[in-house]
């Protein structure tokens, strides 16, 4: 592809194997890959989770701790090769002429120093620096990531700053020495649409002001579209497809990059299922008991509402602090509204989707909604009756309404097997009887296509799309007519999720469910949901029908949190 | 996928370190000959026709008047010790293993229970168990077996008291961990009854760490018995466990005659250390920080 002038490629890696020697026997995590990438190219690495992606990245630059070991292949930087150098020399490259970024900077960001001081222990790594001159320096790396007010931030610990603030610290650090080349190892992914939008542009604007090169590996595939020049999408180790990234986006030659791009609900029309054709249908869940008591609703009332409510986070005073607060020694701290004053009406049978970005409220309500938490203020019902009681010790009341939560891994009881816990709450309220629980188990894991034999397993047999299955299936082994989903598919790959959507288009179809439907991928949101609110700083500032609000918006926020979702580029066909 | 069942998987990351493998057939063969000492003891330290007095204070490997070797030499009263100590043994683990149940109950209970509640209740629950915490253990169950006499039921009333609340710091931490998590939230949710959440999602998922303490504390109760005993405010004479012959012994020392205490005491590490090594081993293993 280079032409003449530019002869050797900044980074040219070949064949490159990493293994890891595990108690199971040896896992390829990089099994063969290849690529190059020139002087202040952008390079996009995509793929699911164990594809090698990430252990291709720390491979690079000789991160692989055991048991882990790069078994074989070579990687040239500018000619010079990295597989097998020493220890001490691969350090001093490391930071210098390679850097990377990871994706939690609270994890890599040290809690007991302050931005100044990580940055002048960057600096003096490579270089020996006054201390004045790495305070100059750092506030001048600090400017350069945009950080506002540099000069007041180079004091602060990692945890006084944002999110976004503490990765572009983190940027500011990788960028010290002025590297060749910078890996990103999902840089963006802990972070929300808008933050991410401002970070992309950033990054796009320095590694073209400072001619970096940049490998930016990430599981979605829209944020490499709007970085990178290039893109390699790796399955399973290997590098399944390369080339320019508007070619692989629009015109995928492998089938695996074709069928990642259909797992996208944002290429999809709403409503249709995803990854068309392929698969045997799962069965029909299990019917209602028919036996099962079942109040009145209460006349005229909506079907599901809630009525003002609001979530107030405080901070209990402990006794010495209490005193404090009494004798006006200390001040008390703020509370935390949480959700203020929001309320909702959803009809029987439809889909609410609630979208926002961390810390908009969105889970908060959907706990309210869900019978976990108790407002502050305000009511929660369903058909006319509360969901809660009341009192200093709030019970749910109802079975009708149930939960599917975001982390699968957290959902499920451990220490219980999987049949057991779907069983427990049909037993519990005589939704089954003893004798039948077993079948009514089976049943369900068939609903959601898993094997009826995998009732007997625990949840760590499981991958966690299939926990999401296990856990969908507890929850509607209730026999709820509304469903919250607090995120069910934000921790879950493209195809696991696309997977996962499926399945709760159909079985809310079979099943006749209303759902609230709370996500803050906007894309999901709109390939499920007929109607959307969106939440922001605890209130819904927007609400209308799906295609209208996208289409749209009328509120500013709505806006900005839709133009700074990266779009990928249209199939040109 | 892995289709070990839980168990197996703790079976084989155990077996990797020799040390606690050692120690678990240390602790079992020492149970094993504790719950076989009538049948295996050459002679039964309680029926006191079977002491020869002119056969007392004798040294290890001394042929006794009823014509079998002391191994371990004799005591004060012509008691053959390697008898006395599978005896005492078996009194000293007694008490250890049952004061450990009762406390692993009673802390257990009280630690759930606040961490579940939450609020005054929690509060107050926990700041007895502090309070009491502060006092030293040995404190607490001296004052108690004095107020109570001696006898078993007694000391292990004593023992309990001073360790009922480890059980509860260690359960009232690892539940409130638990009651935060998803799944709690999942089984209030669908909604559950609270003894069931407590019962069957809770406690199961508190136990790794409150196994690593009861093992623990076991060797402490029993140490605890021993110092007790020593003392002379635990076991009445007639049941004489491993501290009462240490303290049998304890007046020979320095005549010469070492084996009427050394031995006991011997016994009495071997255990306490084997019990500890397994503990330690246990603790390591659930222990997600030192997992590789």
């Amino acid at each position: 592809m280079s032409t003449g002038a530019a002869a050797t490629p900044l980074l040219e890696v070949v064949d490159l194997t990493t293994q890891f020697f595990t108690r199971a026997g040896v896992v390829k995590a990089v099994d063969g890959v290849s690529f190059s990438l020139r002087r202040g190219e952008v390079m996009g690495l995509v793929g699911e989770s164990g594809s090698g992606k990430s252990v291709t990245g720390f491979s690079i630059i000789g991160l692989i701790d055991p048991p882990g070991r790069v078994a074989g292949g070579s990687v040239k930087l500018e000619g010079r090769e990295l597989v097998g150098l020493p220890a001490e020399e691969l350090r001093s490259l490391r930071g210098r002429v390679v850097s990377m970024v990871f994706q939690d900077p609270l994890m890599t960001l040290n809690p007991v120093l302050t931005i100044g001081e990580q940055i002048r222990l960057a600096i003096e790594a490579h270089e020996t620096v006054s201390a004045a001159e790495a305070r100059r320096r750092a506030i001048a790396g600090l400017a350069q990531v945009r950080i506002p007010r540099p000069e007041a931030t180079v004091d602060f610990y990692p945890h006084q700053l944002s999110g976004g603030m503490r990765q572009r610290v983190a940027i500011a650090i990788a960028l010290l020495h002025r590297p060749k080349l910078i890996i990103c190892d999902e840089p963006t992914t802990a972070l929300d649409v808008s933050i991410q939008a401002e970070i992309l542009a950033e990054m796009k604007e320095l590694v073209a002001e400072l001619g970096t090169a940049l490998i930016w590996i990430s599981h979605d595939l829209a944020t490499v579209a709007s970085i990178a020049q290039h893109v390699a999408v790796m399955r399973l180790g290997k590098i399944v497809e390369a080339g320019p990234t508007l070619d692989v986006l629009t015109r995928p030659q492998h089938a695996y990059t074709r069928a990642l791009l259909d797992a996208l609900p944002s290429r999809a029309k709403p409503g249709e299922l995803l990854l068309r054709g392929g698969g045997v249908p799962d069965a029909a869940p299990p019917a209602r008991n028919p036996a099962a008591t079942v109040a009145t609703p209460v006349l005229n009332a909506p079907y599901f509402v809630a009525d003002r409510v609001s979530k107030r986070f405080e901070t209990r005073p402990n006794a010495l602090r209490g005193l404090g607060q009494k004798l006006g020694l200390v001040q008390p701290p703020a509370a935390v509204m949480a959700v203020d004053e929001v309320s909702l009406v959803v009809p029987r049978g439809e889909a609410l989707g609630l979208v926002g970005e961390s810390g908009s409220g969105k889970s908060t309500l959907g706990r309210m909604a869900a019978g976990i938490y108790a407002p502050s203020s305000g009511t929660v019902r369903f058909e006319g009756r509360p969901v809660m009681s009341d009192g200093p010790e709030p019970k749910k009341l109802t079975t009708r309404v149930q939960t599917i939560f975001q982390d699968p891994f957290a959902s499920l009881n451990p220490r219980m097997r999987i049949g057991e816990g779907i069983a427990e709450g049909p037993l519990a309220h005589g939704l089954v009887s003893k004798t039948g629980a077993a079948t009514y188990v089976r049943d369900w894991l068939a609903a959601v296509g898993l094997d009826p034999a995998f009732a007997e397993r625990y949840p760590h047999q499981f991958s966690g799309g299939q926990r999401q299955r296990v856990a969908i299936a507890r929850a509607l082994a209730m026999q709820p007519d509304l469903v919250v989903c607090d995120e069910p598919v934000a921790s879950l790959d493209v195809s696991i999720q696309a997977q996962i959507i499926n399945l709760l288009m159909r079985l809310r179809a079979e099943l006749g469910l209303t759902l609230i439907f709370i996500s803050h991928d906007l894309s999901v949101v709109r390939h499920l949901c007929d109607r959307v609110a969106v939440m922001y700083r605890g209130r819904i500032v927007e609400e209308g029908p799906a295609g209208e609000v996208y289409d749209n918006p009328q509120h500013d926020y709505t806006r900005r949190l839709l133009a700074a979702v990266p779009v990928l580029p249209e199939a040109a066909a | 996928m892995r289709r070990e069942t839980p168990i197996a998987r703790f079976w084989s990351e155990f077996r990797e370190s020799r040390v606690a493998v050692a120690a678990l057939v240390v602790v079992v063969l020492m149970i094993g000959v504790a719950l076989l000492a009538p049948l295996i003891a050459p002679q039964n330290p309680y029926d006191l026709a079977n002491l020869v007095l002119s056969d007392a204070r004798r040294p290890p490997g001394y042929v006794g008047s009823s014509g079998y070797t002391h191994w371990l030499g004799t005591d004060a009263q012509g008691r053959d010790l390697l008898s006395a100590i599978l005896y005492g043994l078996r009194i000293s683990l007694q008490m250890g293993l049952v004061a450990g149940a009762i406390a692993f109950a009673i802390g257990v209970t009280l630690g759930i229970a606040a961490a579940y509640l939450g609020g005054r209740r929690e509060a107050f629950i926990m700041r007895v168990i502090d309070l009491q915490l502060a006092f030293p253990a040995i404190l607490l169950a001296l004052v108690i077996s004095a107020l109570l006499g001696q006898g078993k039921a007694q000391l292990i009333a004593a023992l309990v008291a001073a360790q009922y609340a480890y059980f509860a710091r260690t359960a009232h931490g690892a539940a409130s961990a638990e009651r935060g998590k998803d799944y709690v939230e999942a089984a209030l949710s669908t909604p559950l009854p609270a003894r069931q959440v407590i019962w069957r999602h809770i406690l199961p998922n508190c136990l790794p760490p409150l196994i690593v303490v009861a093992t623990v504390q076991v060797a402490n109760a029993i140490a605890l018995e021993a110092t007790l005993s020593f003392l002379g405010v635990g076991l009445p004479v007639t049941e004489p466990s491993l501290g009462s012959l240490i303290a049998n012994g304890f007046q020979y020392m320095l005549s010469g005659r070492y084996w009427i205490s050394i031995y006991p005491g011997l016994a009495l590490i071997l255990l306490i250390v084997a019990i500890n090594l397994v503990g330690d081993q246990i603790r390591d293993q659930v222990n997600p920080r030192l997992k590789r």
